[in-house]
């Protein structure tokens, strides 16, 4: 909101420069977003008298004027403009002079006459607003010739841009700012503007008015004010200025009255004319269900009882306290004006206005609470200023009616919460604070006094109410800091957090990028992962009112956020290896048509080797074995043992898909995962050669880490065999090393060597080949076995015993020993 | 003299110039194995003299004896000695010729790269740990009681103007789900399970139907929350200092201005010291010449949320306060650009390798 400081000091007396005021409010809640001077770089431009005025000798659009500005001599200035006569005042720019926006008047040559600077239109002075877009800006008869423009009519004024929260509706007025102001300084005063004195208004009117009737209580009181023999014209010209810098495009002189009054009291109001009534009657009264009316802009509106209505013989003519209707206004030939000034609850008008999403200065103020004894002081000033600048006669006593106003609550400041709150406990000097704010103290002394809040202040409603007002005034940089003494018991020590912190140290330390994508996807995400119906990550939740159509669909899966990483970091130019992951909530529905649904957090990663991965190095490249080993350190890391078998998800490889399990102390594992390829034709989609690996991960399940069972190696030595086997193709590696276990377990068993099954300290896979030499179909594998106990040497003889039987077992079970 | 012991002792005068020239001709290990056969080994020359030493008397044998094992000593030693010698050049030579360019690329994945925002959040989390607060979270999906009832915000009040929300449809029930505009939620839920005293941290992401270069539609927040008996505005003011200092590892100046939220009474707004200029460069392009970076909202719990979290206000008080994460983590990193946080270009994350 703009703030005026011409127009403020009309409210307060105040011995402090604007910048002063502005941070004394920032600092107490009422942010100065900007102070500007709005004449800028305005100079030596002055009031001067058209003396004479003639054409131009050659050129036939433009006049020679004779201007006198005050000065010893006359000056000579050329204009096209054709709405000046001998006698005018304007505004001259003479040569050397400058502009509101820094340009700098010079002699000109117009056609062989020299024009010595310009004569000004509204615009030029920076104001385009407050005058016709052609023409000069022609001053009123008493303008002071000679006089500088940013001395007159407002023009260099001060406005301070302010940002008002929205407990204090109170501040959405020059008024309100003033009465701030005079608690923020003690020592100023606050005074009254000439047009805010009472007015006579005894007069019965000369039109016949039927009732006004609320059966609503939501309008807490509704007053009409009658001006006879109006005459439609322009504001005069301080107003349209004041109006112009607080934002508001001057209209008509009866419509600029009721905005006037709104910026400096706050109080909306609206004028129309009485012959666009459709009735000598006014009814405020609830919206029926399903009621339609046809607002001010046009637009069909669909009501609910919530919504309150302003009827005239059953019509509506307006949305309370949001927005007007279409027949009653203003027009050029209006003489009868009646202005409207009520009170409607900010509840009502809060609900209407969010609902329907219509921001008016009206419903903005009321949705925020107008003090609702301002409506009559608000709608005398108005009238006051429709007799002043549209020459009407208003000395007529309005009609009102009133609903019970919200009894006034007084509020108890303990010393007791004063000081332990704010660390400062002085009661007379915080009942002068409160009491600078227009909050009265009523009784009480010593350590407990009672408050009573003005009618403007409904936010002062509790004890830390009073207390706020205490600190904001003495500020809160100068109060003491210091640190909790004893620490509580801990409510939770953050487990997921904790574990957050380790997979991203984890897989930041083996290459991975960490990326943040979007919690929401294009809604066809499901069918670009060609996720089935029947998988409930095809069934995203669905934003009731996305920004955008790409981000609509709660992601059901991290692997799309990866996906547009990699393709964005492609789109960039980068050719080397891409290794990303990401840590986020996924949002799956419990039930493919529930709306209840699960946010688990989970950790996916991305590998591709890039489209350029050479190095000086061999063997370097990414594939889906070298993300395993990711994987594997993120369960291992946690203290469980990652076991993978194959599987399958919509969207990747068959091939070369596994799902991920944990082995669970109940001898079950649980799948918390998968790693795979990405399916090769969505790496085409990609437009990316080579492997795309992926896996993601349920993180909850790795919470609660395992505590390693450590043990030291046995200090006998081991006996280390190989053995090297020809296995059927499609065999998966953990099935042989098993049956290599097992054949173990029974052959120390059988030469009873073993009494704890422990003889097989290690089996490592050391060489998988498939080629020459070797059948079609097959491949073979070859094994480290480390035989060893903990309690004694094993003698080669034992071994070779076992050892022996091992192959024999392994021949048994249908491998070919090489 | 006996003339068997003076051609020992000849003997062992030309033994000892034989060893010494082969010693000085023995310029590889191999040829010094040579030397050490011919001279000290069992067949060798000094062997086949000591066994000489049957033949002398028993006066002349220990001195000849001595000198032969004296013979033998230095033999050893010296043998060992450029045995030393030779290892160490040719060990040397090796070295040289086993020289490798250093600078070539190194082999493996090099180290990836932190978000800094989850950095950001990371290391505020540690911060307050370390302060006695633990982490508590909440549902990013929250239903409006949460979000904005239990916080003192009515479907009417203005002040949700001051954020837009993104709404799940209505099913209905009259308590509708929509995204969490802030993590002020996880406040009352906490306060519900937990029970007073408290003091947690609500670290996440939060939604607010906003895109343009200052703001992203997600983002991040971490709430903090302290409740217990007597609790005042200085210690709030002291648990910032902590917070903002350590953060950004060096003491900033804090500015508390009054404000409001409709859940803390009072209510304030913190600026801390730009930590570009400190307040120093009218033109800074970061604090636009104020000297002041808002940071984050605060104030003392109002007694309607304690309530709502099921806690006796007029038992226990406490103060809130709300950090925007990825405005800190673009202050710390100096980061300008907000939509670079969240497109996952790996190029951006890895760029400051060079530096």
């Amino acid at each position: 909101m703009f703030v005026s400081w011409e127009l403020l000091k009309d409210f307060i007396e105040l011995d402090v420069s604007p910048e002063e005021a502005a941070e004394r409010l920032t600092l107490s809640g009422t942010e100065v977003e900007s102070i500007t001077r709005t004449a800028g770089k305005l100079k030596s431009v002055v009031v001067a008298k058209i003396e004479a005025l003639e054409n131009h000798p050659s050129d036939g659009h433009l006049l020679v004027a004779h201007l006198d500005s005050g000065g010893s001599h006359s000056h000579v200035c050329i204009t096209s403009a054709k709405n000046v006569k001998q006698g005018d005042l304007v505004f001259y720019a003479r040569a050397g002079s400058v502009l509101p926006d820094g340009m700098e008047l010079g002699m000109r040559d117009f056609s062989g006459v020299r024009s010595d600077g310009m004569m000004l239109s509204a615009a030029e002075l920076g104001l385009p607003d407050v005058d016709s877009p052609d023409g000069l800006l022609v001053l009123p008869p008493d303008a002071p010739v000679g006089t500088e423009a940013s001395a007159l009519y407002h023009i260099g004024d001060t406005i301070l841009d302010v940002s008002i929260t929205p407990n204090r509706g109170d501040l959405l007025s020059t008024l309100g700012i003033a009465r701030e102001l005079r608690g923020l300084f003690p020592h100023s005063t606050l005074t009254l503007p000439y047009w805010l004195r009472p007015l006579e208004q005894e007069k019965a009117w000369t039109e016949k008015f039927g009732a006004i009737s609320l059966p609503d209580e939501g309008c807490l009181c509704y007053r009409l004010g009658l001006a006879t023999g109006a005459k439609m014209g322009p504001s005069p010209l301080t107003a349209r200025i004041d109006l112009s810098h607080l934002g508001m495009r001057p209209i008509v002189n009866a419509v600029d009255v009721t905005n006037y009054i709104m910026l400096t009291l706050g109080q909306p109001l609206h004028a129309f004319d009485l012959g666009t009534l459709p009735a000598r009657e006014i009814t405020v009264r609830a919206a029926h269900e399903g009621e339609i009316m046809t607002t001010l802009d046009g637009r069909e509106r669909v009501l609910t009882p919530r919504d309150m209505l302003i009827t005239s013989g059953g019509e509506a003519i307006a949305l309370a306290g949001v927005m007007g209707g279409q027949q009653t206004g203003i027009n050029d030939d209006t003489q009868t004006v009646v202005v409207e000034s009520a009170c409607f609850s900010p509840v009502r008008v809060g609900h209407t206005s969010r609902r329907l999403g219509i921001g008016s200065e009206a419903a903005f103020r009321f949705a925020r609470t107008v003090d609702p004894t301002l409506s009559r002081t608000a709608l005398s000033a108005a009238l006051k200023l429709m007799r002043d600048w549209c020459g009407a006669v208003v000395d007529y006593r309005p009609l009102a009616a009133e609903n019970e106003f919200p009894a006034p609550r007084s509020v108890t400041l303990t010393k007791k919460k004063l000081s332990t709150y704010l660390s400062w406990g002085n009661m007379d000097e915080a009942t002068k604070i409160i009491e600078g704010f227009g909050i009265k103290h009523t009784f009480g002394g010593g350590d407990e006094r009672t408050f009573l809040p003005p009618t403007w202040r409904p936010d002062i409603a509790i004890e830390e109410d009073l207390i706020e007002e205490v600190g904001r005034f003495r500020g809160y940089n100068d109060a003491p800091s210091r640190l909790p003494g004893e620490l509580p018991h801990r409510a939770d020590a953050g487990g997921p957090t904790h574990l957050a912190a380790f997979v991203r140290q984890t897989l930041i330390a083996r290459g991975y990028v960490e990326v943040m994508t979007y919690s929401f996807l294009p809604e066809d995400f499901p069918s670009r992962l060609r996720l089935p119906g029947d998988d409930l990550r095809a069934h995203p939740l669905m934003l009731a009112n996305p920004i955008s159509r790409d981000q609509t669909a709660m992601r059901t899966t991290l692997v799309p956020g990866l996906l547009m990483s990699l393709r964005a970091t492609l789109a960039s130019g980068w050719r080397g290896p891409v290794r990303v992951f990401e840590q986020g909530r996924t949002f799956l529905r419990k039930a493919i048509d529930s709306p209840d649904h699960v946010e688990t957090d989970r950790v996916a990663g991305l590998v591709f080797n890039g489209s350029d991965p050479r190095t000086p190095w061999k063997g370097q490249e990414e594939d889906f074995y070298s993300v395993k080993a990711d994987v594997a350190a993120l369960i291992e890391g946690r203290g469980f043992r990652p076991i993978f078998v194959p599987g399958q998800e919509p969207f990747t490889h068959t091939g070369q898909t596994a799902e991920i399990r944990i082995a669970a102390d109940s001898g079950e594992s649980q799948r918390i995962g998968w790693l795979a390829r990405l399916k090769p034709a969505l790496e085409q989609e990609l437009d990316v050669s080579g492997p795309v690996c992926l896996f993601e991960l349920d993180l909850q399940p790795l919470e609660e880490a395992k505590r390693p069972a450590l043990h030291p190696s046995s200090p006998f030595p081991a006996s280390l065999r190989d053995i090297s086997l020809l296995v059927a193709a499609d065999r998966n590696q953990d099935d042989v090393a098993a049956d290599i276990a097992a054949a173990v377990r029974e052959a120390a068993q059988a030469e009873g060597t073993d009494s704890h099954g422990e003889i097989l300290e290690s089996l490592r896979l050391f060489d998988v080949y498939a080629g020459k030499g070797i059948p079609e179909g097959f491949r073979s594998m070859a094994y480290s076995l480390s035989y060893r106990l903990q309690d004694r040497t094993l003698r080669d003889e034992e071994v070779e015993a076992i050892h022996g039987r091992v192959r024999e077992s392994l021949s048994q079970r249908g491998y070919s020993i090489r | 003299m006996n003339p068997v012991a003076e051609s020992i002792k000849e003997q062992i005068k030309k033994v000892r110039t034989a060893f010494e020239e082969a010693l000085a001709a023995a310029f590889h290990t191999e040829a010094l194995e040579e030397a050490r056969v011919r001279f000290a080994g069992k067949k060798g020359e000094l062997t086949s003299l000591l066994r000489s030493l049957g033949k002398l008397s028993s006066e002349e044998r220990p001195a000849v004896g001595q000198a032969l094992n004296a013979l033998r000593d230095e033999m050893e030693q010296r043998l060992e000695a450029r045995k030393r010698q030779l290892r160490d050049a040719e060990n040397e030579r090796r070295e040289a010729e086993e020289k490798i360019d250093v600078t070539l690329p190194s082999r493996g994945r090099p180290a990836g790269a932190f978000h800094p925002v989850y950095q950001t959040l990371h290391e505020l989390v540690n911060i307050m740990q370390g302060l006695g607060y633990s982490v508590a979270l909440g549902p990013e999906k929250e239903e409006e009681h949460y979000n904005f009832d239990c916080l003192n915000m009515p479907s009417w009040h203005p002040a949700r103007d001051m954020q837009d929300t993104f709404y799940f449809p209505d099913d209905g029930s009259g308590n509708r789900s929509l995204l969490r505009t802030h993590t002020s939620p996880v406040q009352v839920r906490s306060m519900l399970k937990y029970g007073a005293p408290l003091r947690i941290v609500c670290p996440g992401k939060t939604y607010r139907r906003d895109n343009d270069p200052t703001h992203s539609p997600m983002f991040h927040q971490m709430e903090g929350l302290m409740i217990d008996k007597d609790v005042s505005f200085s210690v709030l003011k002291g648990t910032i200092a902590e917070m903002t200092s350590a953060f950004f590892g060096r003491p900033l100046k804090n500015r508390f201005r009054a404000s409001y939220f409709p859940f803390t009474e009072p209510s304030m707004e913190l600026d801390i010291e730009c930590v570009e200029c400190s307040g120093h460069n009218p033109h800074c392009r970061i604090c636009k010449g104020t000297g002041w970076l808002e940071v984050g909202g605060m104030g003392m719990v109002h007694p309607e949320v304690v309530r709502a979290g099921g806690i006796d206000p007029d038992v226990y008080n406490g103060f809130a306060f709300g950090f925007g994460l990825d405005r800190m983590a673009m202050l710390k990193y100096g980061i300008n650009d907000l939509r670079l946080l969240f497109d996952g270009n790996v190029s951006y994350f890895l760029s400051g390798r060079d530096a």
